[in-house]
């Protein structure tokens, strides 16, 4: 037993039974779509801007007001507890005739079985006719509208643009902060001094931010009113309270309700309640996957203190309010992406869910990620009692999502270091630990002040952006590179759509080409981004970011017309190891020692090393590789990344932002599957190296090697963030001692430039039991990259994956 | 400080050695030991000689190789074994199968082998080969961390782990030496100085019960123990605690007693109740694992010894 077990209570163990029982029966939430859809129907000629506003104000006054029996935080951005989002003008007029216009047979053994995200039949029939309406409205109709020619010439058919725009850009850290320090209302004053000031001096130029401001005082409206009915409901509620103590606590509730929203939280209740209503409207507006609450600790942690000051709360029961916030942040889930009937009907039948076939990304979450500790604008340390309670609810509850990161400098204290190394060992990476030292100058180098830097908060996976200011849409915009990777970059230069291995003369020649088509493509895919973000900037604004995200009430402009502070656009590569070990394949056997020829290297990979075993075997045995601090394939790694990343760093930013290039993947079992074999000796269909870390099997000479050749990846360039990641044994960590080891581990890392460090503790025995046995072994959570997963829900082949991961075993 | 690049055997060479000693540590394991203890779970370790190692994962079938391992050996003692099923399913294969009684241990068959599933449990190396290689990895030694050296017996190859030794401290690295304490009295005394902690096993008490677990009777140990402590050395002592072989009360008794009466030398006893994950390697060399019905011993048990360990004053813990 640990000395952090502590018992959970009565009422956060039904609330966590609770939602596992939901899971089995949850429903697509239609409810958001429905009131979009009427009002987009009857405002069709109204600005963009000013239409959004309409919408999020209808929603806040005619959604239903949900308040359920035992709950600590009120609501959920659907009408029930953990409905699934989708939006409907998120191009996905297809898909919806693929899925409710299919035979009644196939929709019922589809989307009305057990295990399925339930759609009614009344629910059927509206959407199949809403989505009528949306041809020729949504935003892939914008984005056709736009996009240059040879965009369309390169993806002729069935390209519609789905992909591109085909959801917001999520991925950022939305000021929760103002929310909670500052209000709604006060944000609302300021929008009304600014708009009274424009009103004065009307000219052609300020009209847009007039209409922005008109909109955002709506907002504001509207979320006033939200909480208002919420506290309506808790009085009503009240009534019928079971008990005299839920009764009173429903009407405290109720007090609150009046009070927040509009003004600033009191208590650290109140303050955790701003959050999830917060939450609320920036699903309804978009279902933006991967936004983060931002440094939350800090400025929940003076209410939480005051709390216990003043005595309004025990230690228990601020642990046990920090437990229900931890739960319900997970309860927004977003379908990303979206399978179709054919899918769903496999899966339905392998007792299998939607969520089984996002090939890894299984969670039933959104994405999030909640960032801890840190520093203060000041540079000094920025960790208090909810930095702590929050560690503590996740060592004690065990959950998947949201994804934590802890921010690690010279402050951290030790107490924390240890919850956070027990924690990651009982729930598998769980926080991941970031370095500040490097992460804060990577904010500098994207033009960033120092006070502002060191206000970073991590979202999505791995990506750092600072906090509450920084529009940063790291991934859906951004990544879609026009089929920019680095491995398709390889592949093209070795495999013939550009040029034939044999063709190259020198290894220099090769590197040369592949300098080429890295600058060509990555230049293609940033023209593309600037117009998937003006697609944005047009028609789609964000209104529920730019409510709070610093900059936008300030200058008068939304976040997709580049009103924040700060913005950035970032993308990832990946497949590190496995580019790195064919660059030193080629180089060694071909060029240095020519021992293969060039062209029978090239013939193997054609025939995927039919008759090459033995070739095969040489590489994989005699062939220095990424992974084993070597300074030959180390420093080709270090080339091709750097050149990677110094290429994309200094393209042109949207909205005059920065690009931010990252390293990370959560693809490489899947995407191995559709990928030919690579020099390296891997054969068609096998898994990839995952993210920045080397391939499993080429790690020959230990785990101090193996961290050492990672953090020789270039990581101050990775302004968009990247991990290495480990497997322990449990032998290696068992005991205080080894807990005090595993930090050395991570601070030795740290000093050689790596910027964030995953771990988890999973032993093989314990993984082959729980793939026979997998009803034990319900809670077994894994890293997988960015995020961390349930072992058992992993589809087989990334059980295997993650069970041929590298294992520091002593 | 003048060393020599002496020659030695070691199998091998591991970062992040978290059970040997304090800090982040490299160890290196070298070859060849006097001892040779019924649950030794480093067999391939005990003889200074390379063995023939075999991983039949890794065999991909003799055909696929053309009897490259069958064709190198000079005794006939590798043959095709039975076909069966490729793991990879390409079909049915035929995996080297060794004939123990006729292999001489000319390793010519681990040559010959591309994928590496006959091997030599070991490799020859020098001081400063070695010392090339884990010197690399002193940035993780910053918080008292270091290289250990390992075995085997350290001690046996003593020419080449006292210059390793004087090296690596000339270097400003924290050296471990992990020893039996089977060595002689002047081995030690000479390499004292370049040693910052011994980590020193004391198996059992009763010499003639040592001598039937071991091999060797224990005086020799408990004198060079007795004698590290009295010249200023460092012990961190780890006694294993094997289920019917050492886990005797009076033994365990005695040895604590013991461990006390060294002093200020002995900074931390270490408890290593038995356990099980050596067998495989048996399996590997085609040896036989011979504590077959012990089982490791009980929490409950071992918690009880920690407390009489920590009742003599001792800084002891469960390892």
């Amino acid at each position: 037993m640990n000395k952090f077990d502590t018992p959970i209570s009565d009422r956060i163990q039904k609330i966590k039974e609770k939602r596992a029982a939901i899971n089995k029966n949850l429903r697509l939430n239609f409810e958001r779509n429905r009131i979009l859809t009427e009002y987009y129907r009857t405002h069709e000629t109204e600005y963009p801007v000013l239409k959004r506003a309409g919408y999020l104000y209808d929603w806040c006054t005619k959604r239903e007001i949900n308040i359920e029996d035992d709950d600590i935080f009120l609501g959920d951005a659907g009408p029930q507890c953990r409905t699934v989002h989708f939006d409907i003008e998120q191009t996905s007029r297809a898909w919806i005739k693929g899925c409710f216009g299919d035979t009644d047979e196939r929709f019922r053994a589809a989307w009305q079985v057990p295990g399925s995200v339930w759609v009614d039949d009344e629910d059927r029939k509206w959407v199949l006719e809403a989505a009528d309406f949306w041809v020729g409205r949504d935003i892939g109709a914008t984005a056709r509208g736009l996009f240059p020619p040879e965009f369309f010439e390169r993806f002729p058919e069935g390209m519609d643009l789905t992909n591109l725009t085909g959801s917001y850009p999520g991925h950022f850290n939305p000021n929760y902060e103002r929310a909670v320090t500052v209000g709604f209302g006060g944000v609302r004053r300021i929008a009304v001094e600014k708009l009274d000031a424009i009103v004065k001096h009307t000219t052609t130029d300020n009209v847009r931010s007039e209409l922005f401001y008109r909109a955002l005082i709506k907002v504001c409206d509207g979320m006033i009113l939200m909480s208002k009915r919420y506290a309506e409901g808790c009085r009503k509620k009240a009534e019928t309270a079971a008990t005299p103590e839920r009764r009173a606590e429903l009407l405290k509730m109720a007090d609150s309700c009046d009070w927040i929203i509009e003004h600033p939280a009191r208590n650290l209740w109140e303050g955790f309640q701003t959050v999830f209503f917060y939450q609320y409207l920036l699903t309804a507006d978009g279902t933006h996957w991967a936004d983060s609450p931002g440094l939350i600790d800090s400025f929940l942690g003076p209410l939480l203190e005051n709390d216990i000051k003043t005595g309004a709360l025990t230690h228990e029961q601020a642990q046990e309010l920090c437990d229900a916030f931890l739960l319900h942040i997970g309860d927004q889930i977003i379908m990303f992406p979206k399978p179709d009937n054919n899918q769903l009907i496999e899966a339905h039948k392998n007792g299998k869910t939607m969520f089984d076939l996002q090939g890894g990304m299984q969670n039933i979450a959104a994405g999030m990620l909640i960032t801890l500790g840190g520093q203060k604008r000041d540079g000094s340390g920025d960790y208090n009692l909810a930095t702590e309670m929050l560690l503590l609810s996740y060592y004690r509850l065990r959950v998947a999502e949201p994804s934590l990161a802890l921010r690690i400098n010279k402050h951290t204290p030790a107490r924390i270091w240890e919850i956070a190394i027990a924690s990651s060992k009982r729930s598998g990476g769980m926080p991941q630990f970031n370095n500040d030292d490097v992460i804060i100058q990577t904010m500098l180098d994207k033009g960033v002040t120092l006070e502002d830097a060191r206000r970073y908060a991590v979202f999505g996976c791995v990506e750092p952006a600072i906090s509450g200011m920084e529009w940063s849409m790291a991934s859906n915009c951004g990544s879609f590179g026009g089929g920019a990777g680095l491995l398709g970059v390889l592949q093209s230069c070795i495999n013939g759509t550009v040029k034939k291995l044999y063709e190259y003369e020198t290894f220099d020649e090769l590197k040369a080409e592949l300098e080429k088509q890295i600058k060509s493509s990555l230049a293609y895919a940033n023209r593309l981004s600037h117009f998937a973000a003006f697609v944005f900037n047009t028609a789609w604004p964000i209104l529920s970011a730019s409510v709070m995200t610093e900059g936008c009430l300030e200058s008068g402009r939304d976040v997709s017309w580049g009103g924040a502070k700060y913005n950035g656009m970032g993308s990832m590569f990946n497949t590190v190891g496995t580019v790195t070990d064919s660059l030193m394949v080629i180089k060694k056997l071909c060029f240095d020692d020519k021992t293969v020829s060039k062209r029978e290297l090239y013939d193997a990979l054609q025939t995927n090393w039919e008759g090459k075993e033995l070739l095969r075997q040489q590489i994989l045995n005699e062939v220095p590789l990424y992974g084993n601090d070597y300074d030959e394939p180390d420093s080709i790694m270090t080339w091709i990344t750097s050149l990677w990343a110094d290429t994309f760093n200094n393209l042109p930013g949207v909205n005059n932002g920065t690009m931010n290039c990252g390293v990370l993947d959560l693809y490489w079992t899947g995407t191995g599957k559709f990928t030919g074999p690579t020099p390296d000796g891997r054969k068609a269909g096998d898994p990839l190296s995952p993210s920045a870390d080397p391939y499993p099997n080429a790690v020959k000479n230990g785990p101090l090697s193996y961290v050492k050749s990672v953090a020789k990846l270039p990581w101050d360039k990775m302004r968009c963030g990247g991990a290495i990641n480990l497997r322990f044994d449990a032998n290696s960590v068992r005991g205080d001692e080894a807990t005090s080891k595993v930090r050395e581990l991570i601070e030795s890392y740290f000093k050689m430039g790596g910027i964030q460090f995953h771990f988890t503790v999973a032993d093989t025995e314990v993984m082959r039991a729980a793939q026979k046995n997998p009803q034990d072994y319900q809670d077994l959570i894994v890293r997988i990259a960015g995020f961390s997963a349930y072992f058992t829900h992993l589809p087989f082949d990334d059980q295997e994956n993650y069970i041929a991961r590298y294992e520091l075993a002593v | 400080m003048e060393y020599k690049n002496s020659a030695a055997h070691i199998y091998d060479i591991q970062g992040y050695a978290v059970h040997d000693g304090p800090g982040i540590r490299t160890t290196v394991y070298t070859k060849g030991c006097p001892l040779r203890c019924l649950w030794c779970h480093s067999p391939e370790s005990q003889s200074y000689d390379f063995e023939l190692g075999y991983l039949p994962i890794k065999c991909l079938g003799t055909e696929l190789c053309q009897n490259a391992c069958v064709n190198a050996c000079p005794e006939g003692a590798i043959s095709a074994d039975e076909p069966i099923k490729a793991l990879d399913g390409s079909g049915m294969i035929q995996k080297a199968k060794i004939d123990r009684a006729k292999c001489t241990g000319c390793l010519k068959c681990a040559e010959a082998c591309m994928p590496k599933a006959l091997y030599a449990s070991g490799r020859d190396t020098t001081v400063d080969e070695v010392y090339d290689r884990v010197i690399k990895d002193r940035g993780f030694f910053q918080n008292g961390g270091g290289i250990t050296i390992s075995g085997g017996e350290a001690m046996a190859q003593f020419g080449f782990t006292l210059n390793l030794a004087k090296r690596l401290k000339d270097g400003g690295i924290h050296i471990c030496l992990d020893t039996t304490g089977f060595a002689p009295a002047e081995a030690f005394e000479e390499i004292l100085p370049y040693v910052d902690l011994f980590l020193y096993d004391i198996k059992h008490m009763d010499s003639d019960t040592h001598k039937k677990l071991t091999g060797v009777p224990n005086e020799l140990i408990l004198e060079n123990a007795r004698f590290l402590a009295g010249r200023g050395g460092a012990l961190q002592i780890r006694v294993p605690v094997i289920p019917k072989l050492t886990d005797s009360e009076t033994n365990l008794r005695r040895t604590a007693e013991f461990c006390a009466s060294l002093g200020e030398a002995v900074k931390l006893v270490q408890l290593l109740p038995y356990h099980k994950t050596g067998r495989m390697k048996y399996d590997r060399l085609g040896w036989r694992y011979k504590l077959t019905n012990v089982e490791p011993p009980d929490d409950a048990f071992m918690l009880k010894t920690l407390e009489m360990f920590q009742n003599t004053g001792l800084n002891c813990q469960l390892y």
